[in-house]
C-alpha cells in the first residue's frame, strides 16, 4: 500500500505564458501529481508579448523550449529533470533543424523522446509537451 | 527525498537508435517508479540498421526490441502501463493490431493509436510507459 499522491495545478511565473488561460482553453498549463509534473503541450509563444513566434522553425523550437524551461522552473523542476518529451512538428521535413536546436537544451543524458508530425493549431510549427520530476 | 532519474543503457549497442541515428534522446529513462521508452522504429538489434518492411513486420520487430529494452531495465511486457502507437496510415492500423494482440499478455496495457507523419519513411513508431 503506497500513500496517496496529491494533485495540484502548476502555473508559469510569467503569466503571459499561461496560454490556456489567455486563449480560454479547457486545460491548465500543467499538473503536479506527487513529485511528477505533467506539462500541457507548449508552443512558440513570445514570453514578452504573448503573441506567436512564427519565424523559422529553429527559432520556434528555441522559443518553445525556453517556455518549457520556464514552466519547469516555475514548478520547482528543470530541464535536467525531464524524463519524457513529445515533440510534434507541423512539417516532418523540419526534424533535423528541430534536433539541432533541441540538442542545445538537452546536452547530456537527454530524456526519452518521441517526435513526429501532424496538424497543429494556430499555425504553430511545433508543439512540445513533457513529463518531469521535481527537484 | 527527490525521485530518482536514471538513463538506462540498451542491452546491446544495436538497440541504441539514439546513437545509430544521432538523435538527442535516451532510449529508456527511469523516473521514480516508471520507465519511459522513446518512440522506437524497426532496427536490427545486432547491427542497429533500419529494417524496412510492412507495417506488420515493423511492428513485430519494434515490439521484440521493446521487450529487450524493458527486460534490460528490470521490467517486462506485463508491467507496461501505456503504449502509444503511431502508424503512417490509419488504414494500416488493423495490421499493426494483429501483431500487437499476439505479443502482449492479457490484460494488455492502455493504448492510443494515431495516424501521423513519421521520420525517415518508417511505417510504425511505438513508445511506452512501464513500471520499473
Amino acid at each position: 500500500m503506497t500513500e496517496k499522491l496529491s494533485r495540484s495545478t502548476i502555473q508559469p511565473k510569467n503569466p503571459v505564458l499561461n496560454v490556456s488561460r489567455s486563449a480560454n482553453l479547457p486545460h491548465v498549463p500543467g499538473i503536479r501529481i506527487g513529485d511528477y509534473l505533467f506539462l500541457s503541450g507548449m508552443g512558440p509563444t513570445d514570453p514578452n508579448t504573448g503573441g506567436r513566434n512564427h519565424g523559422p522553425i529553429g527559432e520556434q523550437v528555441r522559443t518553445t523550449l525556453n517556455n518549457v524551461k520556464h514552466m519547469l522552473e516555475s514548478a520547482g523542476s528543470s530541464l535536467e529533470r525531464v524524463v519524457k518529451v513529445h515533440v510534434v512538428l507541423a512539417d516532418i521535413s523540419h526534424m533535423d533543424e528541430m534536433d539541432r536546436v533541441y540538442r542545445e537544451f538537452f546536452p547530456v543524458n537527454p530524456p526519452a523522446r518521441t517526435a513526429w508530425s501532424m496538424q497543429l493549431r494556430f499555425g504553430n510549427g511545433c508543439e512540445i509537451e513533457c513529463l518531469a520530476l521535481v527537484d | 527525498m527527490s525521485l530518482q532519474r536514471q538513463v538506462i543503457a540498451p542491452p546491446v549497442p544495436g538497440l541504441d537508435a539514439a546513437r545509430s541515428f544521432a538523435q538527442p534522446m535516451s532510449m529508456v529513462v527511469r523516473g521514480g517508479e516508471f520507465l519511459f521508452v522513446s518512440g522506437l522504429t524497426a532496427v536490427d538489434p545486432q547491427t542497429g540498421e533500419r529494417i524496412r518492411g510492412t507495417t506488420m513486420s515493423e511492428t513485430d520487430r519494434i515490439l521484440a526490441n521493446l521487450k529487450l529494452l524493458l527486460e534490460a531495465a528490470g521490467s517486462s511486457f506485463d508491467k507496461v502501463v501505456k503504449v502509444n502507437v503511431l502508424v503512417h496510415s490509419m488504414l494500416e492500423a488493423p495490421n499493426m493490431n494483429e501483431v500487437f494482440a499476439r505479443v502482449f499478455p492479457e490484460p494488455p496495457p492502455a493504448r492510443t493509436v494515431c495516424g501521423a507523419r513519421l521520420p525517415d519513411g518508417v511505417k510504425v513508431m511505438i513508445e511506452c510507459t512501464a513500471l520499473a
